[in-house]
């Protein structure tokens, strides 16, 4: 059995006969988020992976602009950067990455 | 040499011009006073000569240095050098910024703010060599006092605000960094307010409701609020008066010409001229030595040209004085012919 049909026997299992209404309202309810899933995968999702894509390349250029000092980058002005730090400590290390990492055609398709 | 000027007479103010102290008068509006040109030739006197005539007129009064090497120490004969605020006599305040010590604090406050943030025990390596890089950088002076002035004025407790400056290219940088960090701020909020729109259309769309508050957007504002607050004074027409000190001489008149079109791209708006150092014309009798009366009609000469360019923008000559001004006597003393009427 795969991890998704045991999921779904569980599923079934869940479900008492005893509790008829709240079974309709869970399985229309049910239906209706799956629909709703399927319509955002097929309408929405790829909108917002674009999205999110853009968001992150901005904050990306954001920390170059003002911490560019990390990869030798001049900066202007230290004084207010430093200010953004704190706020930018976890992500230093990816963006850091990301900035040296080399670059092929893979880049530009997914 | 009899013959000039009726001898004794030398005029220490234009004629027919208008005067400092009723430029001062006519406009109280105008809280924040510059007086600025070539090094040496007398900003920090006439900075502390007329913070000391305001608070003699009932003004409470702030002078404050953002020279680096600030010597308002020295006129005050007090040592106030990054000691905040310090009380000279009564409604005259004096400061002298200490760029290294602001800028200690800045640090500590920003490595506090990371630990406490993140639960660390201390500043990661990286981000240490960083903070210590990036005060090292040859800016950060100027920025730290740039940042130190605007917690100054943005404060208003004081009628008047008295900025001794820099010398003219120092002044038109410190000038040009409060437009450059006023363009720099708004790109970089307006590309922080563009991820937020982003953030906000991938909300929408996983009906996620309210998005998270973005914290950098937050400092960024901050941060423009208080660059913005320093570059309105520089430009502010209504109430800042920015005053030019010149001496008789060809060099500093011509300095002081490119500077005043310069500050004027700048949109400083510029109040008037001072003359210093102008030689008493009693010293130019018969038997006065050559080096001196050659020196008193060059002076005559650049004082016509003075008169004869700027006219009714100059607002008060001074004349070289037998000594250097230092203390509250010799301010006094400067203060009465600076404003005389």
């Amino acid at each position: 059995m795969t991890d998704g049909e045991r999921s779904n026997a569980d599923e079934t299992q869940g479900e008492a006969p005893k509790e008829d209404r709240p079974k309709e309202a869970g399985g229309i309810r049910g239906f209706f988020g799956k629909a709703r899933k399927v319509t955002y995968g097929m309408a929405a999702h790829d909108m917002t992976r674009t999205a999110l894509r853009t968001r992150g390349s901005m904050e990306h250029l954001f920390i170059l602009v003002t911490m560019g000092d990390l990869v030798g980058v001049p900066i202007l002005p230290p004084y207010y950067s430093l200010r953004l730090l704190p706020y930018v400590v976890p992500q230093i290390s990816t963006w850091k990455r990301r900035m040296l990492r080399e670059k092929d055609l893979t880049d530009a398709m997914f | 040499m009899s013959g000039e000027k009726g001898g004794n007479e030398a005029p220490l103010r234009t004629l027919g011009s208008g005067s400092l102290a009723a430029v001062f008068r006519e406009h109280p509006e105008r809280r924040y006073v510059m007086f600025g040109g070539k090094g040496g030739l007398g900003k920090t006197t006439f900075s502390a000569a007329t913070a000391f005539w305001l608070a003699r007129q009932g003004h409470k009064v702030m002078v404050f240095s953002v020279d680096p090497q600030a010597s308002l120490s020295d006129i005050f004969q007090r040592d106030i050098f990054g000691q905040g605020p310090v009380k000279i006599m009564d409604n005259l305040w004096a400061q002298e910024i200490d760029a290294d010590k602001h800028i200690a604090e800045y640090q500590d406050e920003i490595r506090k703010k990371i630990v406490d943030m993140y639960g660390m025990e201390r500043v990661p390596d990286e981000i240490e060599d960083y903070i210590q890089a990036a005060s090292a950088e040859p800016a950060m002076e100027e920025s730290a006092i740039f940042d130190a002035v605007v917690d100054i004025v943005v404060g208003g407790e004081y009628d008047y605000y008295i900025y001794d400056l820099v010398p003219l290219g120092h002044a038109l940088y410190y000038l040009s960094m409060a437009k450059v960090y006023d363009e720099w701020i708004n790109k970089i909020t307006h590309l922080r307010e563009e991820m937020r729109g982003y953030e906000e259309v991938v909300a929408k769309i996983r009906r996620e409701g309210e998005v998270e508050e973005d914290k950098i957007l937050g400092e960024l504002q901050y941060i423009r609020g208080r660059i913005n607050a320093a570059s309105r004074i520089l430009v502010d027409r209504e109430k800042t008066a920015f005053f030019f000190v010149v001496i008789p001489e060809e060099m500093v008149l011509a300095d002081t010409r490119q500077a005043a079109e310069m500050f004027a791209r700048f949109d400083v708006p510029i109040g008037g001229y001072v003359v210093n150092r102008v030689l008493p014309a009693e010293l130019l009798t018969e038997g006065a030595p050559t080096f001196l009366s050659n020196r008193i009609r060059m002076q005559r000469r650049y004082l016509d040209q003075i008169d004869s360019t700027l006219g009714e923008q100059v607002l008060a000559r001074v004349p070289e004085l037998e000594r250097d001004v230092t203390g509250l006597d010799m301010i006094e003393r400067t203060a009465e012919m600076l404003f005389m009427e």
